[in-house]
C-alpha cells in the first residue's frame, strides 16, 4: 500500500470520528450538578446550570426534614428541624468549589459536582 | 542461541514494563477513561517487526500481566488483555503489508484495534451497550497515540536493525521479509 493511501485512511477515520463525537457529545450538560446524599447514597441530583425558575423542596425521613432552595448556579438549605441548624447557616454553595453542606443529625450531604450521581449512568464503571 | 533470545525478550519486556509504569505516573490530559499514549505498545511494534511475532506475543503477554500486577489494577488486566490481543492480531496480519517507512501506520491500526478490543471488553463486563458512544472518542485517541508511538518505533527500528546481529549473531532472519522492509517507498 502507498503511504498516501494510509494517510488518506487515517484522515477519513479521524474526520468521521470527530463528527460523531461532536454529534454525540454536543448536548451533554457540562455545568454544575448538585447531588444530595442521604447515608452516603445519592438520592437526588439537579443540574444547577439548567435551572430556569428558583424552586424549593423538602426532603423528609424519620429523622426530620430539610428544606432545600435551588437557584440558577447555586443551592442552599433554607430550613431544617435539626437542633443545631448548621446546614442552614452554611448558606449557598455553587460552582466555585465550596465545601459541601452537611446536616449530620439527618445524615444529609449536598455536594456540587461535575456530574449527576443519582441515576448511576455510563460513568459508573468506566474504570 | 536460545539463551540470547530469552535474554533479549526479557530486556524488551523490562523496557515495556518500565514505559508502562512511568506512563501511569503522568497525569492524563484527556478526561476520558481508556485514552492514553500507550508507550508500551512501542515495544510490541518493535519486537513484531525486528524480532518475530512469537517474541512479540511473549513480551506483550508478560507485560500486560505484570503491568496489571504492579499497578494494582486487576480490572485493567481484562481491558488490557482484550485490547492487547486484538491489537496483536491486527498488527500480525498487517505486518507483511507495510514497508519500513510505514510502521507508523501499523502502529496506528494497532492503536485502533486496541481501543476496539477494550471497548468490547468493557461492554461485555458491564453489560452496557450504551458505552459504544465513547468509541469515536477512543478511536481518535487510539489513532493519534498510535501514530506517535508508531513514528517513535519506526525511528527506533531504523537505529536498532544494524545492531541486531550483535545481539543475535546466528539468527537467520527471513531474507525475503527483510528485503520487503527495506524496500523504499516511492510515492
Amino acid at each position: 500500500m502507498k503511504t498516501r493511501s494510509w494517510i488518506l485512511i487515517f484522515a477519513v477515520l479521524l474526520a468521521v470520528c470527530s463528527v460523531l463525537t461532536a454529534i454525540l457529545f454536543a448536548r451533554r450538560p457540562s455545568g454544575t450538578v448538585a447531588n444530595i446524599y442521604r447515608d452516603g447514597v445519592c438520592v437526588y441530583s439537579v443540574d444547577l446550570s439548567a435551572v430556569e425558575e428558583p424552586f424549593e423542596f423538602t426532603l423528609t425521613d424519620e429523622r426530620g426534614s430539610n428544606t432545600v432552595r435551588v437557584e440558577r448556579g447555586r443551592i442552599r438549605v433554607t430550613d431544617a428541624d435539626c437542633p443545631d441548624r448548621v446546614c442552614v447557616s452554611a448558606g449557598w454553595v455553587g460552582e466555585n468549589g465550596s465545601a459541601p453542606v452537611v446536616c449530620l443529625p439527618h445524615r444529609l450531604v449536598i455536594r456540587v459536582e461535575k456530574s449527576a450521581k443519582a441515576d448511576g449512568g455510563i460513568d459508573a464503571v468506566a474504570r | 542461541m536460545k539463551t540470547r533470545r530469552i535474554v533479549l525478550d526479557a530486556l524488551f519486556t523490562a523496557v515495556a514494563l518500565t514505559l508502562f509504569l512511568v506512563e501511569l505516573q503522568i497525569p492524563n490530559p484527556v478526561p476520558v477513561a481508556g485514552i492514553k499514549l500507550g508507550l508500551a505498545n512501542l515495544v510490541t511494534v518493535v519486537a513484531m517487526v525486528l524480532l518475530s511475532p512469537l517474541d512479540a506475543l511473549a513480551i506483550l503477554a508478560v507485560r500486560i500481566l505484570l503491568g496489571s500486577l504492579f499497578s494494582g489494577n486487576m480490572m485493567a488486566l481484562l481491558y488490557s488483555a482484550a485490547g492487547g490481543a486484538l491489537c496483536y492480531v491486527v498488527m500480525l496480519l498487517l505486518r507483511g503489508v507495510v514497508t519500513a517507512r510505514q510502521i507508523w501506520a501499523l502502529s496506528a491500526v494497532g492503536g485502533i484495534a486496541h481501543n476496539v478490543g477494550q471497548m468490547a471488553a468493557a461492554i461485555a463486563v458491564t453489560r452496557t451497550p450504551a458505552l459504544i458512544v465513547y468509541l469515536p472518542v477512543l478511536l481518535i485517541g487510539g489513532t493519534v497515540a498510535g501514530l506517535f508511538t508508531g513514528l517513535a518505533a519506526q525511528f527506533l527500528i531504523a537505529r536498532l536493525r544494524p545492531l541486531l546481529p550483535r545481539f543475535l549473531p546466528t539468527q537467520t532472519t527471513n531474507r525475503g521479509e527483510k528485503k520487503n522492509h527495506e524496500e523504499s517507498e516511492t510515492s
